[in-house]
């Protein structure tokens, strides 16, 4: 399965933010489960408005979660 | 295997479908060798139950599927899911205009040739250009559903 070039740390960040799960945050960014655990695996890119969700979640900077890396 | 609500709900829609209307397109080819009205009363009759049953089908197994996952259904469809349906929905539109097209084709071929037919015993089915409409509506309707479920297993 091909991944696409938006890389991102919301495992790593659901991690330190007190091992938050992926329905949490799916909860609170307002998504299913199955979305969220997509986007982990770089396997969906979200719409700029859920990547601005999912920063403001754990207090960082859109670019902070995610990269764009080219091929 | 891993899935959200909405792609349970399109299985059991392409499920339902495939077994039903495949049914009822094998019916309706095997009513080429009858005599033209009482094939044309079976053809409605085998139409009506494919329609009935579909109906029937999808609201026992879409109920099921909403009372076993009430709160997924509340929630509704998130980004994701409109992404794949609007890609679904492009595939499906695209046959269903081929569809209509042929089926356009058919109408007017036997308008100028109506001998056309004589030749060919299959295609002697009574009401052939619905059933090539409904052909075409329940074969776009399996390319959408396919087509979602291929963009929600390669996202998985």
């Amino acid at each position: 399965m091909t991944t696409l070039p938006i890389k991102n740390k919301i495992r790593e960040l659901r991690f330190f933010a007190e091992e938050m799960t992926q329905q949490e945050l799916a909860e609170l960014v307002g998504v299913t489960r199955q979305t969220i655990m997509a986007i982990e695996k770089c396997k969906y890119s979200p719409t700029l408005e859920m990547a601005f969700k999912i920063a403001e979640v754990f207090g960082q900077s859109i670019d902070e979660v995610f990269q764009y890396q080219s091929a | 295997m891993n899935m959200s609500f909405r792609e349970k709900s399109i299985w059991i829609s392409l499920i339902s479908t495939l077994l039903i209307f495949g049914n009822y397109f094998l019916n309706v080819i095997s009513l080429g060798g009858l005599p033209q009205e009482a094939a044309k009363v079976a053809a409605l009759g085998l139409s009506l139950r494919a329609i009935f049953l579909i109906i029937i089908v999808e609201i026992i197994f879409q109920g099921m599927l909403v009372v076993s996952n009430r709160k997924a259904a509340e929630f509704g469809a998130d980004e994701r899911d409109k992404l794949f349906t609007y890609k679904g929905n492009n595939f499906g539109y695209t046959v269903l205009a081929i569809g209509v097209f042929i089926s356009l084709g058919w109408s007017v071929l036997l308008e100028i040739n109506p001998e056309f037919i004589a030749q060919f015993n299959l295609l002697k089915v009574p009401l052939m250009t619905a059933h090539i409409l409904l052909f075409s509506f329940i074969f776009s309707e399996v390319v959408r559903f396919s087509a979602q479920l291929y963009y929600y297993r390669r996202c998985d």
